[in-house]
């Protein structure tokens, strides 16, 4: 029960800070785009949600460090998996851009960070199938 | 990797949640012990050793293609 408590209390952690991070990138974005500031003050709304990743940062990797082997191993074959799959995204889109302009409306960095932790969702899915 | 872990734990009438108590780790991580679907690490297997109070080798051995 302690290890499962440990887990799901980690687990918790994790998702609020992620929570917290994800809503104040929203915000900042939603600030940026209304264009209602000067050049500094939108470079500092820019660099606001660098505070809450990093806390999410700390609890993931605390919860990391709360997990036992097995689930430990998991989450290293998720970013197995995650990490060449981001690699070939990268690789895929500055292929394609060199055939066709790719519009940075739709295709710019604050677009492409979105497929990675979809990627890792991937892989922990994928990977907890194997060992269930 | 085999291993006798299922047997030994309905000897002592353990659900898998017990046993994963006993050992600090998830039921999950019993359970894919279990069913071979992973093998533990040495450090966890000596704990399982010592809990159930025999050498690894009469808990966990090799398969046979090894």
């Amino acid at each position: 029960m302690n290890a499962m408590l440990r887990f799901l209390s980690g687990r918790w952690t994790a998702i609020l800070s992620a929570s917290t991070w994800i809503l104040t990138y929203f915000i900042a974005r939603g600030l940026l785009e209304s264009d209602q500031f000067s050049e500094g003050m939108r470079l500092v709304v820019a660099l606001v949600p660098i505070i809450p990743f990093a806390i999410f940062l700390m609890s993931m990797l605390a919860g990391i460090r709360e997990l036992d082997e097995l689930h430990r191993r998991v989450h290293l074959e998720a970013l197995a998996i995650a990490f060449p799959l981001t690699m070939l995204l990268l690789m895929v889109l500055g292929l394609v851009e060199l055939v066709i302009p790719l519009s940075p409306d739709d295709w710019s960095y604050r677009h492409v960070w979105q497929f990675l932790p979809v990627f890792y969702f991937m892989g922990l899915a994928l990977t907890w199938r194997r060992y269930q | 990797m085999k291993n006798r872990l299922k047997v030994l734990r309905a000897e002592r009438d353990w659900s898998q949640a017990d046993l994963a108590d006993k050992l600090n780790v998830s039921r999950q991580t019993v359970n894919a012990i279990e069913t071979e679907k992973y093998d533990p690490s040495l450090p966890l297997a000596f704990k399982i050793a010592e809990l159930f109070g025999k050498k690894i080798e009469e808990i966990f051995f090799p398969s046979e293609d090894h």
